[in-house]
């Protein structure tokens, strides 16, 4: 393994998906099989060299420390001093993302194998596409080229919701690209006005996410009338895009349009990887480079996750679609990311973090299942599903292991981030601010865990509804005919009701349960909830240096607002990550 | 022949073939039956191309009214590739015709080809122009044919409005501009640019009392007369009736080489102002030039993307969507030339980036590079929907056929994707360039404009910061409000299917202009930085920023060496890159 440097393995692993989108696109002529299988090549042997890339990674004592492996940087746009570098790299903040967006990856693949007939080739290489930006995305260290990367996954993702999306695919694939467009151009002027605000302090026009970091923290942005309030304005401007991302709250109208209209590889990638991206922006730029108004601003996305937990909970609740449902449950959930990123305690910090990678795998999970039961029964109405279990009993326990991940289990992985979260927010809520805030942010950490009952009440009642009592919808036939074919020629004339005329009263079809493809997809994201469940502390660990440090400052400045903490704060995660590192 | 005159003769080489090559379309056309008039035309601008290709690039040679420098060549290069591309779009099935051997020739294709040389070699003048005389003859080289190929291209009552409207405009724009031209006169004493600049920059009593009477009049006119060539607000209302009444290869036309008119002539009225770093303090006369024409020109440039934004969204007819749109890049374009104009008279010194020197470059060049991006995307849309032609409309078999429709509404192109790929992926990558999404190149060009804007007092502070940052965030608003419009023309392509056949009858010539188009995008989405370095160069040498260590001996244009005696001079040359950062 040592053959190469971990910098030209981590270029290997950006190129290799665009290699595969390449060759994908020119099986189109053999036929649907050649395109899945060469795609499904492509992403395996990615995820096999991000997989070992990632391993390498967690042996460097560097990247566990908080600093960058695998760093590599070629010129890309530079004359005079405008330098704009393709610099790639991985930290602590990006590792597990970088390996989430392989694994979803293949997920995605697998989860289209059968569902997407139409066009095969130009939907593959969209996939393909989507991933090497993916991966672009969370390697880059530089500013304009993680701009790029961060825009570009929009294209991809625009086509892939417009042509394989259900009825109305059209709105939202344009009001998905439009809304998450208008938010991102005003993260631009952002990112470029610290480069410009650094490099007039400096004298160099860098892009280089690194030296940013240090310069804005050697000539802070500043926050004064003075001024012009510019770090003030500047968090703003990067709040519009990575707000819309996430989505928090107000911003969050596209998310399920999108979501329950995209096919159901997009709904994988979107919901596990690309909601992701604006937390990251915030650990990577808004956080570490604009502390004094990320602190002063702490209190309100803190609120706003909150409200974003109830809110997104309150609206699952009433759901009749089982995909909108889900789809609102991530709204939830990320409210709880937003709420632990800035409760700016460690221990809720790092259990954001490590949320992110939970979430990425329960909703991805849960979003595949839903396409897997929408192929099987052709609706996604819970009042139409029904009695799942006795036809599909392993579709039905992979869904049940997600719910619980989803719902925070005990011994999954939703457990481990979210009780890190809600430990920090009570923590912070304590100890960490001025009593005329403490009443405030109790209320908030308890409406989050008030979400905690509601989360479990909506899908643990969906479960109740989709998989078990009275079936109410025939399974699909082995040909991937739609339903109502299979009804018609069994039971004539009369199909329209099913429960007295369908073939499920001659017992389950074998082939509504899992199918090889189907199992390969979701059995990796049950098996890392279950490890990140049971050994949280080596997920945990080697990100944690990189993700207090991102945050160390916004923390001190958000304490110095505050009256300073009467006893001194004893932390959660000394515990967990000191307890069950290697 | 003195060797002055024959010195000039060998400099304006280019523009002497373009000339003849229109004698020879001409007169084959009427004496000779020419039929392939565009041939001659492609001939002579490669030819052209070939001459100016063989003259010093990087020095900088005067003779008489003409200087080849930097700017000039770039500015040429930049006429001769729009040219030949708008050629190829315009010959459209000119060649087939011309193998073919129908029994009908074409219209006036010899007329459409010499006259069209006739602006190619005007506005090629218009770039080399070192006096006013010649910037005016060249300009008008270029008003008259325009009008007279819109009359030529289309006969129809339509055809007969947007001819008739654009002269008269022009006109009256032409005859605006000459009174700038005769109050910059006034001030310089001269129509030679570099002692109109020296003027202008003196403190000397008597020319100061000149230029506070004559400087608003001078830049006032003059912006006028270059927002019609830029069709930028408030002379944008024509665009729209004379787009839609000509045909798509006239629109390219208008949209693209008038556009480059009026950023010559911007950018030449900016670069009077600015002081070489070597001279002494800049004049009042400079100094009051400059602090009215950035305001001017800033609120020009936000007016016109909004209004030409906003009147995009809801139109239907394909040209009359992009004559908006080309509203809109006018406006994107002139937030250069006011960052230039800004940043070259920066009050209170530098921002640590060099003085405002090189944040004028930076304007300046992001202008020309973001005209040359933007006059490929939209030629190639406009190629590309000369090559679909016409459409058959729907129809049942038991009626006659009704007559085949000129492919002009966003709904003539429903399901392009399937029917023409290739011209559907090319109308869509052109789009989402347009649109400014990475890394397309007119992201780079949005980048780079949005950076300039930033870039003007980034050190501090004030009024003039305030603005260029609004102007920033009112830029990448637009190009969000953009996208709409764009994403609606991709989403019919590409989300609908469709029963009409396609014609394709454009000819072969638009679907080599096409292909160039694509092929020119690619080319500078991977490789950007030749393009970028160019015009970065260009910019710096008619904004005369050129950093201290380039400038020995760097801009001819003392007016002590009176016309008729100066000689070709190739001096030092300038550098590609200022590179010089403390």
């Amino acid at each position: 393994m040592n053959g190469f440097s971990p910098a030209t393995h981590l270029i290997l692993a950006i190129l290799g998906p665009l290699v595969g989108a390449a060759v994908a696109w020119g099986m189109a002529p053999r036929g649907i099989h050649a395109v899945r299988q060469s795609a499904l090549v492509t992403a395996l042997v990615t995820l096999g060299i991000v997989g070992l890339l990632v391993l390498r990674g967690l042996a460097d004592p560097v990247l566990t420390g908080g600093g960058a492996f695998a760093v590599s940087s070629v010129p890309w746009l530079t004359d005079g001093p405008f330098a704009v570098r393709l610099s790639l790299g991985l930290d602590g903040l990006s590792l597990w993302m970088f390996g989430l967006s392989a694994l979803l990856t293949l997920t995605a693949v697998l989860v289209s194998w059968k569902a997407i007939q139409d066009k095969p080739a130009a939907f593959y290489m969209l996939l393909l596409v989507l991933e090497a930006a993916m991966l672009g995305v969370f390697a880059a260290r530089d500013v304009i080229l993680f701009y790029v990367c961060f825009e570009f996954t929009l294209v991809p993702l625009f086509f892939l919701i417009g042509i394989w999306g259900h009825d109305d695919r059209r709105r939202a694939a344009v009001k998905f690209f439009l809304y998450t467009l208008a938010g991102s151009v005003l993260s631009f002027v952002g990112l470029v006005t610290i480069v410009i605000w650094n490099a007039s302090h400096s004298g160099v026009l860098t892009f280089d996410i690194a030296e940013l970091t240090a310069g804005v923290r050697a000539h802070p942005l500043p926050m004064d009338a003075a001024g012009g309030w510019l770090q003030w304005l500047v968090f703003l401007a990067l709040l519009a895009g990575f707000a819309v991302k996430v989505p928090i709250v107000p911003f969050h109208t596209w998310l399920p349009l999108a979501h329950v209209e995209a096919p159901t590889g997009g709904s994988v990638d979107l919901a596990g990887v690309l909601l992701k991206l604006g937390i990251y922006g915030f650990l990577r730029f808004s956080l570490p480079m604009l502390p004094e108004a990320s602190a002063v601003a702490a209190p309100w996305l803190f609120a706003l996750g909150a409200v974003g937990i109830v809110y997104g909970a309150l609206v699952a609740l009433v759901q009749t679609d089982l995909k909108r449902l889900v789809a609102y449950s991530s709204v939830s959930h990320m409210g709880y990311i937003v709420m632990g990123l800035f409760a700016l305690e460690p221990a809720a910090v790092e259990g954001a973090s490590l949320q992110l990678v939970n979430h990425g795998l329960s909703a991805a999970g849960l979003f595949a299942l839903v396409g897997m039961l929408y192929e099987r029964f052709h609706t996604r109405s819970i009042a139409s599903l029904g009695g799942v279990a006795a036809r599909a009993p392993w579709l039905t326990v992979m869904f049940v292991l997600f719910t619980f991940s989803s719902i925070g289990l005990p011994g999954l992985n939703g457990f481990t981030g979210e009780f890190l979260i809600l430990c920090g927010a009570f923590q912070r809520a304590w100890t960490g601010v001025s009593p005329a805030w403490q009443a405030t942010y109790l209320t908030l950490a308890a409406a989050a865990v008030g979400g905690l009952v509601l989360g479990a009440w909506y899908m643990l009642w969906a479960v109740e509804r989709v998989f078990f009592g009275a079936p109410r919808r025939p399974p699909q036939d082995g040909d991937g005919h739609p339903a109502e074919h299979a009804v018609a020629v069994a039971a004539g004339p009369h199909h329209h009701d099913p429960v007295a005329h369908g073939p499920a009263h001659h017992g389950p079809a074998p082939a509504a349960d899992l199918e090889w493809h189907e199992w390969a997809a979701l059995a990796p994201l049950a098996l890392f909830a279950l490890w990140i469940g049971l050994q949280p502390g080596a997920f945990l660990g080697p990100s944690a240096a990189a993700v207090r440090g991102a945050t160390a400052q916004a923390a001190a400045a958000f304490t110095a607002g505050m009256q300073p903490p009467t006893t001194a704060p004893h932390t959660v995660t000394a515990n967990l990550t000191g307890g069950r590192q290697r | 022949m003195n060797p002055t005159t024959s010195a000039t003769f060998g400099l304006l080489a280019p523009e002497i073939t373009l000339v003849v090559a229109a004698l020879v379309a001409f007169l084959g056309a009427a004496f000779a039956g020419l039929r392939s008039g565009w041939l001659v035309a492609l001939v002579g601008i490669a030819a052209a191309l070939v001459l100016s290709g063989g003259q010093a690039v990087d020095g900088v040679a005067v003779s008489g009214p003409l200087a080849i420098d930097g700017f000039s060549t770039f500015v040429r290069w930049l006429v001769l590739l729009l040219g030949g591309l708008v050629a190829l779009v315009q010959a459209g099935d000119v060649f087939r015709s011309a193998v073919i051997r129908e029994p009908q020739p074409s219209a006036a294709t010899g007329e459409e080809a010499g006259v069209f040389l006739l602006l190619l070699a005007g506005l090629s003048l218009a770039g080399v122009a070192d006096d006013l005389v010649l910037l005016f003859a060249g300009l008008e080289l270029v008003s008259i044919p325009t009008a007279l190929l819109l009359a030529l291209k289309r006969t129809d009552a339509q055809g007969q409005e947007a001819s008739l409207k654009y002269f008269f405009l022009s006109l009256v724009a032409s005859s605006l501009f000459l009174y700038g031209v005769v109050c910059l006169y006034g001030i310089g004493g001269s129509t030679h640019l570099g002692a109109i600049s020296d003027r202008l920059r003196t403190t000397d009593p008597g020319t100061v009392v000149i230029g506070a009477a004559l400087v608003p009049l001078a830049v006032g006119l003059t912006l006028a007369g270059a927002a019609f060539r830029l069709a930028a607000f408030p002379l944008h209302f024509y665009a729209p009736d004379v787009y839609q009444g000509t045909s798509p290869g006239n629109a390219a036309l208008l949209s693209t080489l008038p556009k480059l008119a009026g950023v010559v002539v911007l950018l030449r009225l900016v670069g009077l102002a600015i002081a070489p770093p070597t001279a002494p303090a800049a004049g009042y006369a400079a100094t009051a030039a400059l602090d009215l024409l950035w305001p001017a020109t800033a609120v020009l440039a936000a007016v016109s993307m909004t209004i030409g934004n906003v009147m995009a969204l809801r139109q239907n007819n394909l040209r009359r969507l992009l004559a908006c749109s080309s509203i809109a890049h006018a406006g994107y374009l002139l937030v250069g030339i006011a960052a230039a104009s800004a940043a070259a008279h920066a009050p209170n010194g530098g921002t640590g980036l060099a003085g405002g020197t090189l944040a004028a470059i930076a304007g300046g060049g992001a202008t020309l590079f973001y005209l040359a991006t933007y006059a490929v995307a939209t030629i190639g849309v406009f190629a590309a929907l000369t090559y679909i032609g016409h459409r058959w409309p729907e129809w049942s078999a038991a009626v006659p056929r009704p007559p085949r429709e000129e492919a002009a509404s966003v709904a003539d192109l429903e399901g392009l994707s399937g029917t023409n790929p290739v011209v559907a992926f090319t109308i869509a990558l052109c789009l989402l360039s347009l649109a400014g999404i990475p890394p397309l190149p007119g992201f780079w060009g949005k980048l780079s404009l949005a950076a300039a804007a930033l870039e003007v007092d980034a050190g501090g502070w004030g009024p003039r910061r305030l603005a260029f940052v609004a102007l920033a965030v009112t830029l990448v608003v637009n190009a969000a409000i953009a996208a709409a419009y764009y994403l609606r023309i991709i989403a019919a392509m590409y989300f609908r299917s469709t029963t009409r056949g396609v014609q394709t009858d454009g000819g072969i010539g638009a679907g080599v202009g096409m292909v160039a188009c694509l092929a020119l995008l690619g080319f500078f989405t991977l490789r950007p930085q030749g393009l970028f370095t160019a015009a970065r160069r260009a910019g710096a040498v008619v904004l005369r920023g050129v950093p201290a260590t380039d400038t020995a001996g760097h801009h001819p244009g003392a007016p002590s060496s009176p016309a008729g005696s100066s000689a070709v001079a190739a001096l030092s040359p300038v550098s590609p890159s200022p590179s010089a950062v403390p």
